[in-house]
């Protein structure tokens, strides 16, 4: 690769610039690269068709999923016609399969679908880049113009499809006006329910589209490369310093020949000798055109990762193991910068005037009604903002006393159906003090029940029974945990302590229960051997002291 | 049906009795040869009443609360709306009842062209006295079953409303009096509602009792099944071998007994609080009127008797409560749409209102 002999002018473009240097690029060598394409893409175009005959569908999208293999082609020719002579169609066919194997793999897989294909194909074509130093290099390239270039991809989208239509139309133009009334055209070419050979002709077409635009798309992508490359490593510097050389060559050897004269010293004649031979000043090409295997546009010496890395950056590790690391350093640096003299943040809010420009054009008085103004305006605005707060407090406050309300009007209903959820628990302290109206709370009753209930049945049996009642739904309530409540009649209360099944409780309740109804409700006078059974009963199952 | 009275309480003594030891062992009073003493005549009104029952226990299976609904409004001189999905024997208990019962028994099958005057009856006019007479319908009978009473208009519901509230029949301008006693017994079907007529509420109110037919046991189930499959009419219970145990001056008798069973205060206070409590509850709309403490009473005392007590306990008053009460209110639509019942609202209700116990 030589930039003397670059067949285009060598200058920084914009990207669009460059892209239209590719479609000149493409229009210079059109027959070769679209021959070569041609050559290449109909036969497997015919391949395809013919293993996939009935899956018409499938053809195109082989076919299409192929392209970076045929673009391969015109990126050889091109990068060869760049610096020096078009090599002929023979020469770009002989040496496609050796550009067509590496990478091919990764360029039909998963960078297949790259939208900046065009723009990267180089990089691995021609630099002969793969993997980590591929994607260095990418990176480096794809700072500036990739968006060009994926624009450029959907453009080419656009355009096959927009040439694919087009010739599709102009077949369709070609049917005599007679006949292709109301699209009926396909009866005309309807030869016994046969479709596929029009699907494949479409499929077809396709293939010939691609055969003007595949070509201008590499070429395009190339140009921008290039123009890439170009805007990195200077060329058109470089070319305008060899110039600048070729220019004063001739009064440079006189002057060194005058001044070998002068001084008659032997290192003259070195230098002499050295700047004589042209080749010797480049050393970079000289080593690298026969180093680079074939690649013609090879990497520059800079741009290499290796050397990168003789140069060690602040947060390599190398840096990072001293005593002092960077990384240390830095952070304090940046605690330093936090802290007060360097920054000192301070919310404040409010209205304030903003200071105006100091503009002598304004008279004084003028400006002392604008600033009273804007005085009064600020502090208006700044008892707006003092209402607003006392606004929100009394918003809240509003629906704060508006949830109470509501819980309040609210109350049964809450009581009745969202306290039945809450499992109740029955702890000794939670027991009704009062239950069904009668005073059931241990300490209010006498210490030996059985004892009160005899002497009180001289006077009132009615008491008497009522204590043993009583006595009883205590015991129920503390010594069994029944869950009594107040709506329980006493059939419920017999049923509960039935579920107990304690035979001689069981019995007693029973007993008790219906001397209580009958004098509770019926007005009978409970017969004094009543009087007897029960006190004897009620020591003979609660001996012990409540609570036990 | 009626040829062959029997004397009640001969028929009742040879009936097993439980609560008979358990209650009343202290409170018998030598039997004097009258048969006057209001005792006495509470122990046979007692024997009677389950003795009726134990007799339709024997016809409709696995249905013993709905019996003992249908004697307590027959004893408390109400009227019965029985409810239930077809096939639970609602025709049948009516029937088994106008079996034991020797009264007139009349059957009305409501339909929506069913007239007032099919009902309560007409004046035609006589050929040969020249005049018009009254042709009484077949309201005037002692036990009038109303099947599927929601399927006629409302003028032939309210044909009914006042046979059922004042016991007479205005016809041709003369109010006649319906026989004593008088007890509709309705049915209707919960679950069609194609062509029906929903009862008004001013006649729903009329009814003491609006009963709820479930479905029975399995092991009562089963036992229908053997039975009715064993019987000569091979889909339905028989009902041929009951015998007729009461007449109608026996059925006024039994109200009148029970009529005159003891209500402590605090008893008749639990009821009207019961009802009270319907109006301001949540969940309901519309609450139970003052019928309801009335008809909550009288359950409570025919309950009484058929329990075999000597006055009103406060179970009695919640045992026929939600039978009282549930076609008195309405639901709050808001639980109708979540789906809770009448029953449901009703139940925690009774859960809530405090027993007496003084």
């Amino acid at each position: 690769m030589r930039l003397t002999d670059a067949s285009v002018v060598i200058r920084p473009r914009t990207s669009w610039e460059a892209i239209d240097l590719g479609v000149l690029l493409a229009q210079r060598h059109r027959a070769l690269l679209m021959t070569s394409w041609a050559i290449v893409t109909l036969p497997v175009f015919a391949l395809i068709t013919l293993l996939l005959w009935d899956y018409l569908s499938v053809v195109v999208l082989v076919f299409w999923w192929l392209k970076p293999a045929y673009e391969r082609l015109p990126l050889l020719i091109l990068s060869q016609a760049l610096f020096g002579s078009a090599p002929s169609l023979r020469q770009a066919l002989k040496s496609f399969p050796s550009a067509l194997k590496p990478q091919l793999i990764a360029s039909l897989t998963w960078r297949r679908l790259s939208l900046s294909r065009s723009f990267y194909q180089p990089v691995q074509q021609l630099e002969g880049l793969d993997g980590l130093p591929r994607a260095q290099r990418i990176a480096v390239l794809g700072q500036k113009d990739s968006r060009a270039a994926r624009l450029l991809t959907a453009l080419g989208s656009t355009l096959e499809l927009t040439f694919w239509i087009g010739l599709m139309v102009l077949f369709y133009a070609m049917i005599p006006p007679q006949i292709e009334a109301d699209w009926s055209w396909r009866s005309l070419l309807d030869i016994e329910g046969e479709w596929n050979w029009l699907e494949h002709l479409t499929n077809g077409f396709y293939a010939l589209v691609l055969i003007v635009w595949g070509p201008v798309y590499v070429s395009c992508g190339f140009a921008l490369y290039l123009n890439r490359r170009t805007a990195l490593e200077a060329w058109d510097i470089e070319l305008g310093f060899r110039k600048l050389r070729q220019r004063v060559m001739g009064s440079a050897v006189a002057l060194l020949l005058g001044g070998c004269l002068a001084l008659t010293l032997l290192p003259s004649s070195a230098l002499a000798e050295s700047a004589l031979n042209p080749s010797m000043t480049d050393p970079s090409m000289a080593d690298e055109i026969p180093s680079e295997s074939g690649n013609s546009c090879p990497l520059p010496p800079l741009d290499n990762p290796q050397t990168d890395e003789n140069v060690a950056s602040p947060d390599s590790p190398r840096l990072r193991n001293q005593l002092l690391t960077s990384q240390a350093s830095q952070d304090a640096i940046h605690s330093v910068l936090e802290q007060p003299p360097f920054k000192n943040p301070k919310p404040v809010s409010g209205w304030r005037i903003a200071q105006p420009k100091q503009d002598a054009s304004h008279d004084a008085r003028s400006a002392e009604t604008l600033t009273w103004l804007a005085r009064l305006i600020v502090g208006l605005l700044n008892v707006g903002k003092t209402l607003s707060t006392l606004f929100g407090a009394l918003l809240w406050t509003l629906v704060g006393l508006t949830v109470a309300w509501v819980i309040w009007r609210y109350r049964v209903w809450f009581a009745t159906f969202v306290g039945k959820s809450t499992p109740k628990a029955i702890a000794p302290q939670d027991l009704p003090q009062q239950l069904f109206g009668l005073q059931v709370r241990a300490e209010s009753l006498p210490a030996d029940v059985a004892d009160a209930a005899e002497r009180l049945w001289q006077q009132s049996p009615r008491e008497a029974l009522s204590l043993l009642y009583r006595a009883l739904l205590s015991r129920l309530l503390t010594d069994y945990q029944l869950p009594l409540r107040s709506a329980d009649t006493e059939v419920q209360i017999l049923a509960r302590i039935a579920e107990l099944k304690q035979p001689s409780l069981d019995d007693f309740s029973h007993e008790l229960t219906r001397h209580w109804q009958n004098l509770a409700y019926g007005h009978q006078m409970p017969p004094d051997q009543a009087r007897q059974t029960l006190c004897a009963d009620w020591r003979k199952l609660f001996a012990q002291g409540p609570g036990a | 049906m009626n040829d062959q009275p029997t004397e009640p309480g001969h028929a009742a003594n040879h009936l097993p009795t439980p609560e008979h030891g358990a209650v009343d062992h202290k409170h018998i009073e030598p039997a004097t040869p009258s048969g006057s003493n209001p005792a006495q005549q509470r122990q046979r009104a007692i024997h009677l009443a389950q003795a009726v029952r134990h007799e339709l226990q024997k016809a409709v299976i696995g249905q013993d609360a709905v019996i003992d609904d249908v004697l307590t409004a027959l004893i408390g001189g109400g009227h019965v709306l029985l409810e239930g999905v077809p096939g639970l024997g609602k025709t049948l208990l009516v029937r088994a009842l106008a079996r034991c019962f020797g009264g007139e028994f009349a059957r009305i099958q409501f339909t929506p062209d069913l007239m007032p005057s099919d009902v309560t009856g007409h004046a035609v006019y006589d050929m040969q006295s020249e005049q018009f007479k009254l042709r009484k319908g077949p309201l005037f009978t002692h036990l009038l079953l109303a099947d599927e009473i929601n399927r006629a208009p409302a003028k032939t519901q309210a044909a009914l409303l006042e046979a059922m509230q004042e016991r007479q029949v205005t016809l041709e301008g003369r109010a006649l009096p319906v026989p004593q006693p008088f007890m509709v017994l309705a049915t209707q079907n919960p679950i069609e509602q194609e062509g029906t007529y929903p009862l008004p509420e001013a006649e729903l109110d009329r009814f003491m009792l609006k009963v709820r037919m479930d479905y029975p046991q399995a092991d009562q189930e089963l036992e229908m099944v053997r039975q009715v499959t064993r019987s000569t009419r091979s889909d339905m219970l028989d009902i041929q071998p009951l015998r007729t145990l009461m007449q109608a001056k026996d059925v006024l008798a039994l109200q009148r007994i029970a009529g005159d069973l003891p209500v402590d205060e605090q008893v008749l206070d639990y009821a009207v609080r019961l009802a009270r409590a319907t109006r301001t509850w949540p969940g309901l709309t519309l609450g139970a009127g003052p019928r309801a403490s009335i008809a909550l009473i009288r359950g409570a005392r025919a309950r009484a008797l058929l329990r075999g007590g000597e006055f009103v306990v406060p179970d009695d008053v919640k045992g026929c409560a939600l039978a009282v009460l549930r076609h008195r209110v309405r639901l709050a639509p808001e639980l109708d749409i979540e789906g809770l019942s009448v029953d449901h609202v009703l139940n925690q209700l009774l859960d809530q209102v405090a027993a007496p116990r003084r």
